[in-house]
């Protein structure tokens, strides 16, 4: 339990009018951000990519399914996972489906992308009772071309992730165990949002934001942060399924 | 449609790069923030609120269901309306989903309204959603937080120009627009110690929106909010896109 004062209403109020002004701050900054967000150049789409859906395969123009724009949640779940996707990425995922009808109706499909298989992709959409597309980018270049996943030398080139791997802490090591695979393998998805616009034939890659950025988080850590307790700091998660009691 | 400029690969780069710092500039504020949030005053909650829940009549620390943290949605449906607010509609489309996830941190969360029960849970049945609602209209607790506005109180903002949000909300819910704004939306927060149940945190209004997740995601799109002031808001409840009375 955190440090806290028990407090009249009155020293309640002062001190959450300061809060709102600094709150109302943030905002403002926020909104300076989005709108250096919208000025970054769009970036043509070159390559021919070609997907696994649960619909056949699909080009990445198609996966925009005729709306404008494609926003994208890069799971963790790559080919070497043989347990499940990231619980941590799970867990935001479970939240992505309230807003599904929401942004489909603002002309953005969303949906999101993992390396590992479609059918497995399928299999665990299924068990946690997902709607959102679930996008396959195995077999494909496009995960390493957009800096989603690293190939097995780009990862050993990468001092941080050879310490992570070598010495993980005991978090990290339980999360290898959650999701089935070695840490040299799990540690080369990147869990991260893609945004994409699509204008007169042409596909344009528009943003990418990866971790350890706060919008790569599940969402009731938004939630958590209101609460006097929000719990531990370590970032262990667990399947909605799996929770221990 | 917004504008934009096409770009190479190395320019997108390096403006994404200068954009990257901001984004950790206001993190690292947001973290700020957040430990200042987490050192406001807790404050002892002295009256005996009753509601009307689906096990019967409870008190405020009954409705922490064994957890030590209670966070309520309050959602604007009141004794007037027919149907809930579509914004709020479309706050609780996402935390339903996540009840599991702050259960397993010692937190219950759950939606409040002032309309009667049998009302309540019959509108979340339409929605589908896997969340607890409870009843407050039958005491002051919405009212003692500033989440119930009088007559006399909305008399100035009646009889001047109500924007036309609230005009098209209040249609879609079966009420008046007084009877709609008389709720107010707002989240607050409780913890339980030692038999005592203090208020902790309280946000209402435009320090609502990380309740509303979509928003974020609208952000990170090619075209962002693409909202216009004096244009009715786009959010329909989730069954009703088909029939929405302005089609986006």
């Amino acid at each position: 339990m955190p440090e806290h004062t028990i407090g009249t209403r009155e020293e309640w109020q002062a001190a959450r009018n300061e809060l709102a002004k600094l709150e109302a701050e943030q905002a403002e900054r926020n909104r300076e951000v989005r709108e250096k967000r919208l000025a970054l150049p769009w970036v043509p789409v070159e390559t021919q990519y070609e997907f696994d859906t649960e619909d056949g395969k699909k080009t990445l123009a198609e996966l925009f399914d005729g709306r404008s724009q494609l926003l994208a949640y890069n799971v963790m779940f790559g080919p070497d996972y043989t347990l499940g996707a990231c619980p941590g990425c799970t867990s935001l995922a479970d939240g992505l489906d309230g807003a599904l009808v929401h942004l489909n109706h603002s002309d953005i499909t969303l949906i999101c992308f993992s390396r590992a298989p479609i059918d497995r992709l399928a299999a665990y959409k299924q068990r946690m009772g997902w709607e959102f597309p679930y996008v396959s980018t195995y077999n494909t270049d496009f995960a390493f071309d957009f800096g989603l996943a690293l190939t097995e030398e780009q990862a050993q080139g990468i001092p941080e992730v050879r310490e992570m791997t070598e010495n993980p802490p005991g978090w990290l090591e339980e999360w290898a165990g959650q999701v089935g695979a070695d840490l040299k393998d799990g540690l080369r998805e990147n869990p991260s949002w893609i945004a994409f616009a699509r204008e007169n034939g042409t596909v344009y890659h528009t943003y990418t934001v990866s971790a350890p950025d706060p919008f790569v988080a599940p969402y009731f850590s938004f939630l958590a942060e209101r609460t006097p307790n929000k719990g531990p700091d370590e970032p262990r998660s667990f399947r909605k399924d799996e929770y221990p009691d | 449609m917004t504008e934009h400029t096409i770009g190479t690969q190395e320019q997108w780069q390096a403006q994404r790069d200068e954009l990257l710092k901001e984004e950790k500039e206001l993190t690292r504020r947001g973290d700020e923030l957040a430990a200042k949030r987490s050192r406001l005053p807790w404050v002892a909650v002295e009256k005996d609120y009753r509601f009307e829940t689906e096990s019967g009549t409870q008190g405020l620390a009954d409705l922490f269901d064994g957890r030590s943290q209670l966070m309520v949605y309050h959602f604007m449906f009141g004794p007037s309306y027919e149907a809930g607010c579509p914004v709020c509609c479309s706050i609780a489309d996402t935390l339903a989903a996540q009840v599991p996830h702050l259960k397993a941190r010692d937190t219950t969360l759950i939606l409040a309204s002032r309309a009667p029960l049998e009302k309540l849970i019959g509108f979340r049945k339409r929605m589908g959603w896997d969340i607890g609602w409870v009843s407050s209209g039958g005491s002051d607790f919405n009212r003692d937080i500033g989440f119930m506005h009088t007559e006399d109180e909305l008399q100035p903002f009646l009889a001047g120009e109500i924007p036309v949000t609230v005009i098209q909300n209040a249609e879609m819910c079966g009420t008046t627009a007084g009877g709609y704004v008389a709720e107010g939306p707002g989240l607050s927060v409780y913890t339980l110690a030692d038999g005592v149940v203090y208020r902790t945190y309280v946000s209402t209004a435009r320090g609502l929106e990380f309740a509303m997740p979509y928003y974020a995601l609208l952000d990170r799109t090619p075209k962002g909010r693409d909202e216009h002031p004096g244009t009715p808001i786009w959010l329909r409840r989730h069954d009703e896109y088909a029939s929405s009375v302005a089609a986006v």
